[in-house]
């Protein structure tokens, strides 16, 4: 495991999906290549009185570019800071503070699949790569409101195909694909008869809820990436409480963000 | 002209500079370790600490709003045992200045926290929470009320022999007659001051960003609330003063130490930045040589109010 640490990165460029979603490539420090799909950073967004804290995002992709090790944030933007940040240009200097926190523990073995809502397909799309490096296949579960809610879905039906799964898209306005939700959509597949070994998800906790009831339902393991309210990323704030199924209050930024969908209390 | 003189001392209490940081914002030292140079800060301040590990309140724990944030984390910690046995000695490793923050439910809690610490000699001062506003029973009365924090106080100077400092809270309107209590208890020192109560709501769901509804705000926000409260308590009471309320800048720390404070605690500004508090010890270095003052007690207390207009 990387020890975290902070470091001024460097914006290459904004990407546009097109807004409200976009990615935000930085250079980063070389360690970041080490990353686990499920880590995350926590990024300076302007460096003001709002916001006034720096915010998290997971790590939803790793390359190199020239000698350079940059890293890829998928965000939408909702208030100020994620439009300061999709306002960010080439150049513009931001502390980073990473990679934090427990990722995915990915399997040596498939099918597995990756569940996805919305904008929190991010951290999915570094496991996609980690899981087709290894030569695990995949499906790939993509939810969303409508078809314009599944961000840089051509880069995750890409992976999935190049592990020999595929991508399933469903939306909740069945403007595409499957209609309804994404934790249905995965139901209808396994009713008709597909296996999972376990599934890697990541999205709106009432939709990580729903699949941690299917989980139990029917025996299949599975790990989320939760997103919660965040002070500090490192442990020192406390202010990222997951109730757990112990009793006490985990920390999302210490103990997760990943956590097995059976050890949280939903 | 020599470098200036960053030691200060409040009382019994000698520290090499200034600058320590804030109950809360600091976990238990350890969490900063990799981050940021730990002996070169003034002192770390624990978080809260009391006699049985506690859990918290549910989330959401904390919400930001402009200029700061609101946290409800209601206390939660390990326990002082847990602490004493598992934490401190990997603090001592580090050639830091540490202060425990106690707190307390009951009323004798806080004389036992004290005196199980008392022995522990890597254990430089403690610092009672009797203001805090996110717990309902415990600390925040013993800190409303001046004739029982006095009591409090002076049980807990039975208790030890360590430097006392009592952190007083912004939220109860009369803060110098709460500081004056705590001097008759026994007080060596005053923290001031602990977070403001406030209150943040979502216009979309209607729910109070805190699950607590209500909570504690801190950041560059409350600053000049808690200028104004070590102004009128360091005048008004004759005990050295930490200064601590938004804390970012080497001229924040000027600003307290004229109002007053002797050193000061770096807090929320510690979750944007993991290394504010060391960098404001090489800046408050430089900036003491730009003032022409030598040290930076020559600094404490040397605003120069207004007369009244006639």
């Amino acid at each position: 495991m990387i020890v975290a640490r902070d470091a001024v990165a460097r914006v290459v460029e904004v990407v546009p999906h097109p807004l409200p979603y976009f990615t935000l490539v930085l250079e980063v420090p070389d360690v970041y290549a080490e990353v686990t799909a499920g880590q995350f950073v926590m990024l300076e967004t302007t460096g003001g009185l709002e916001p006034y804290l720096r915010r998290a995002f997971s790590v939803a992709d790793v390359s190199k570019r020239g000698d350079v090790v940059v890293i890829e944030l998928l965000a939408k933007v909702v208030g100020r800071g994620t439009r300061a940040m999709a306002e960010l240009g080439r150049g513009t200097r931001r502390a980073l503070l990473g990679p934090l926190g427990r990722g995915f523990d990915l399997p040596e073995a498939g099918p597995v699949a990756l569940v996805a809502g919305g904008v929190g397909s991010a951290p999915l799309l570094l496991a996609s790569r980690r899981l087709a490096a290894r030569g695990v296949r995949f499906d790939f579960f993509y939810g969303g409101r409508s078809a314009a809610d599944l961000p840089r879905r051509d880069d995750f039906a890409r992976a999935a195909q190049a592990a020999g799964g595929r991508l399933v898209v469903a939306t909740e306005d069945g403007s595409e694909g499957f209609r309804g939700r994404v934790t249905e959509a995965l139901a209808a597949e396994l009713d008709a008869g597909r296996a999972y070994r376990a599934t890697y998800s990541c999205g709106p906790m009432p939709m990580l809820a729903a699949l941690a009831r299917l989980s139990a339902e029917r025996g299949m393991p599975g790990e989320a990436a939760l997103e919660t309210e965040m002070g500090c990323g490192f442990g020192a704030c406390l202010g990222c409480a997951v109730p757990h199924v112990s009793g006490r209050f985990a920390l999302c930024c210490q103990d997760g963000p990943v956590f097995r969908l059976d050890e949280v209390r939903w | 002209m020599s470098a200036p003189a960053l030691a200060v001392r409040l009382g019994a209490l000698e520290l090499p500079n200034p600058i320590l940081t804030a109950s809360g914002t600091f976990g238990y030292g350890l969490e900063f370790a990799h981050l940021s140079d730990l002996g070169r800060l003034g002192g770390i301040v624990t978080k809260g600490l009391s006699l049985e590990p506690l859990a918290g309140n549910p989330p959401p724990r904390v919400a930001e709003t402009r200029g700061g944030m609101l946290n409800s984390i209601g206390l939660q910690n390990i326990g002082i045992e847990r602490f004493l046995a598992e934490v401190l000695p990997r603090l001592e490793r580090f050639p830091a200045r540490v202060l425990v923050n106690l707190f307390g439910y009951e009323f004798d809690d806080y004389a036992r926290l004290a005196e199980r610490v008392d022995p522990y000699p890597g254990i430089a001062a403690v610092e009672l929470n009797v203001s805090c506003p996110n717990v309902r029973k415990g600390g925040i009365e013993f800190g409303h009320d001046p004739e029982v924090l006095a009591r409090l106080v002076a049980s807990v100077r039975r208790a030890t022999a360590k430097p006392i400092a009592v952190k007083l809270s912004p939220n109860s309107g009369a803060p110098v007659a709460l500081a004056e209590a705590a001097r008759e208890g026994g007080a060596d020192i005053l923290s001031a001051i602990n977070t403001v109560l406030g209150m943040s709501i979502d216009p979309w769901t209607r729910r109070p960003r805190l699950r607590t509804n209500r909570g504690g705000l801190s950041g560059p926000a409350i600053r000049p609330i808690a200028v104004r409260i070590v102004f009128d308590v360091a005048r008004q009471v004759g005990l050295p003063v930490i200064g601590i309320g938004g804390i970012e800048t080497v001229d924040d720390v000027v600003e307290f130490l004229l109002a007053g404070a002797s050193a000061v605690q770096v807090g929320t500004a510690l979750f944007r930045d993991p290394r504010a508090a060391e960098r404001l010890v090489d800046g408050l270095a430089a900036r003491l040589g730009e003032l022409g003052v030598a040290s930076v007690g020559e600094l404490v207390g040397a605003v120069r109010p207004w007369e009244s207009p006639k």
